[in-house]
């Protein structure tokens, strides 16, 4: 007997399988019985030291609520991909853990320029992308009634960052000229757009501007630019992996002590600080959180992390932490996983963070405070915590 | 400004002098295999990595870190050798240019899944600046200038008077006629891999004390800078390789200082096209190979 297999019979039996793939997923998905969360990250690339955190954080969460019977008697189970820190890794990253691997919710990215490129992704899916370390103050514009609906952020955004670092250095350190030196990416672009809008409340004024590939490793030149130019302080937002090679490529210019680093690179990491004290002595910095922060909750944190990673925390690690548990609170407060359901919950969530009670504005955006701090003989020391309502433009 | 001008400059030969010791293996290698090394930039990660290895691992001195980083690669490079590199002898381009693209991803994803991903710290080296008619300039980067001369130096007397050095030469400038006198094409394609990944390893362990940063994927940007190096330079010409190596450098150096540091990277292939547009074969492709 032979099949006769018609060009119309094909492509009916083609879609009808592809139906099928598509239901069992779907019941795969809700029968699983556990939560499927996916968090995108750098894994690898420049800014893998991130990615690494970010995922220690999250399942150091994750082993937390399981530990505690779950969430509505589900246990959480971290689904990782690696964004490499580039937007079209980013998105596949995403598209895969969607579509294969059908997370119920997603965690994402570290970097401003993969979050901005996950955003339609997440949103023509249907599915939470929670952002949790992303500072571009875009990702919030286009979220909440200014377009996606399906997106939130956990996190301060640059623009308040900008104008909190240019405040305290220029009211309490008289700064006024500035040289910038900046990562070459959405956060860092955006950063000093921001710093602009704000330089003149504060009449100072940029001297030199330069962005940076990720990646670099000769900064030589601009700091010998930056020490002639005449600035007072390198307004620098990059990422953290840069920042221990510009402070000793600073000792070897001679401007170690005499120009400080203002702005966010992870300034205070203690690694950071021992590759090149005499360049970080005196570098300021807003952040949305680090380990010195004063707080019974936070203090528990970087207790058990370093017990359990026998390493400091820093800021993506807790930012993930915190933001697994909000998640699962706002499931725990929806007491279901449906998507729609668990995003009402977050609209409407009171969570008791580290840092602060978390609420969600109309743009989805966390009202969360920064941090202040100044690198003092050797240490951060903070200056205090500031927030402010964000000017959504109209 | 003339300061500032000079001192620039005084980067850029630093620079060039990193560049120029990877990029004259790079182009030793594809005189003798007539193929370009993909993975070239992997050996300068695996040199740094031994290193770095060396010093956080066994609190090792820097000198020591030196010699152990480029011994361990030149072990991976005697058995990439012999497994990869001295089958592309004679084999089409398109032979050589996968096989080398493949040993780029398994050297470099062994050492992520060995040492996972994220940034390192190298400790070690000499980075406090010294003042030298009125610049200054850390010591580890006279280190760098200096080792760069001596392997230069070094380079020119082994292939005008070593045996090695000769056959090389030889090699370099017509295969067929060597295997018919009797060379040992594939013993010389060998040893001139060996050498060339060694001095890739050396070009990153002087190099990391002032970079800083190791990780798995640092072997691929030194790649890309070294690629518009040697064809520059005439591909297979030790001479021209540095001369474009300074070339490079110096540009480099002042375009991040007067243009931006955000266009440093587009540099090495700008000059490689006004290069071409002006010497297609490459500013010493006249002269012979080594």
């Amino acid at each position: 007997m032979t099949i006769d297999l018609s060009r119309r019979g094909f492509c009916i039996g083609t879609a009808l399988l592809g139906f099928q793939t598509i239901s069992s997923g779907v019941l795969a998905r809700s029968e699983d019985g556990t939560v499927k969360l996916g968090l995108v990250a750098p894994m690898s690339g420049p800014n893998a030291r991130y990615g690494s955190f970010s995922l220690r954080g999250a399942q150091m969460a994750a082993k937390e609520i399981n530990g505690a019977g779950g969430v509505g008697g589900r246990k959480i189970n971290i689904m990782a991909g690696d964004s490499q820190g580039t937007p079209v890794e980013g998105v596949s990253a995403t598209r895969r853990l969607i579509d294969q691997d059908q997370v119920d919710f997603i965690i994402g990215d570290v970097s401003s320029s993969v979050t901005l490129a996950m955003q339609p992704v997440a949103e023509d899916a249907g599915v939470l992308l929670l952002n949790a370390a992303s500072s571009n103050p875009k990702i919030t514009y286009k979220a909440g009634v200014g377009g996606f609906k399906w997106t939130y952020r956990n996190y301060p955004t640059d623009e308040n960052r900008a104008l909190i670092v240019l405040q305290y250095a220029a009211e309490k350190k008289g700064f006024t000229k500035y040289a910038v030196l900046s990562v070459d990416t959405d956060y860092g672009r955006a950063a000093i757009e921001f710093t602009k809008k704000y330089l003149p409340r504060f009449k100072s004024q940029i001297l030199t501007e330069d962005y940076y590939k990720e990646g670099e490793v000769d900064f030589r030149s601009v700091l010998s630019k930056i020490r002639d130019s005449g600035a007072q302080a390198i307004i620098m937002y990059g990422n953290a992996d840069s920042t221990p090679i510009v402070g000793r490529q600073m000792i070897e210019v001679g401007i170690a002590g005499k120009i400080p680093l203002i702005g966010n690179a992870e300034f205070n990491t203690a690694s950071t600080i021992k590759a090149a004290p005499k360049a970080l002595e005196g570098a300021i910095e807003a952040a949305a959180w680090l380990p010195a922060y004063d707080s019974e909750k936070s203090r528990a944190f970087v207790e058990k992390f370093t017990a359990e990673f026998r390493e400091a925390p820093n800021n993506h690690a807790y930012v993930h932490w915190e933001t697994v548990h909000l998640l699962a609170k706002a499931i725990e407060q929806a007491q279901s996983i449906d998507r729609e359901k668990v995003r009402t919950a977050l609209s409407n969530i009171h969570y008791a963070s580290a840092v602060g009670e978390v609420t969600f504005d109309d743009h989805n955006q966390a009202r969360l405070p920064m941090i202040l701090l100044e690198i003092e003989n050797g240490k951060p020391a903070i200056k205090g915590a500031y927030s402010a309502d964000i000017d959504y433009p109209k | 400004m003339v300061y500032t001008v000079i001192e620039q400059v005084v980067n850029g030969i630093v620079s060039g002098s990193v560049y120029a010791i990877v990029a004259v293996g790079m182009t030793m290698i594809f005189g003798v295999l007539r193929a370009i090394n993909f993975a070239h930039g992997e050996y300068y990660m695996l040199g740094t990595f031994g290193a770095w290895f060396a010093i956080d691992y066994f609190d090792l001195p820097y000198p020591v870190a030196v010699v152990i980083g480029v011994v361990a690669t030149a072990v991976i490079a005697v058995v990439v050798g012999n497994f990869v590199m001295q089958r592309i002898v004679g084999a089409p381009a398109e032979a050589g240019v996968l096989a080398t693209l493949g040993v780029a991803l398994i050297l470099q994803n062994t050492i992520i899944l060995v040492f996972g991903g994220s940034y390192k710290f190298f400790s070690g080296g000499y980075i406090e600046p010294v003042t030298l008619f009125g610049f200054t300039l850390a010591e580890q980067r006279i280190l760098i200038i200096i080792v760069g001369l001596i392997v230069f130096v070094g380079l020119e007397l082994m292939v005008t008077y070593s045996r090695i050095g000769k056959a090389m030469r030889a090699v370099s400038q017509n295969i067929e006629c060597c295997a018919v006198v009797g060379i040992d094409v594939r013993h010389v394609a060998l040893w001139t891999f060996i050498l060339g990944a060694g001095l890739a390893a050396l070009s990153g362990v002087l190099t990391a004390p002032v970079n800083v940063s190791v990780y798995g994927g640092m072997g691929e940007l030194i790649t890309f800078k070294t690629l518009p190096i040697i064809i520059m330079g005439g591909l297979g010409n030790v001479r021209g390789t540095f001369v474009a190596a300074m070339i490079l450098g110096i540009a480099e150096s002042l375009v991040a200082t007067y243009v931006g540091l955000q266009f440093r990277d587009t540099v090495g292939f700008a000059t490689l096209m006004l290069v071409l547009m002006w010497r297609p074969h490459g500013l010493f492709s006249a002269q012979a190979r080594f």
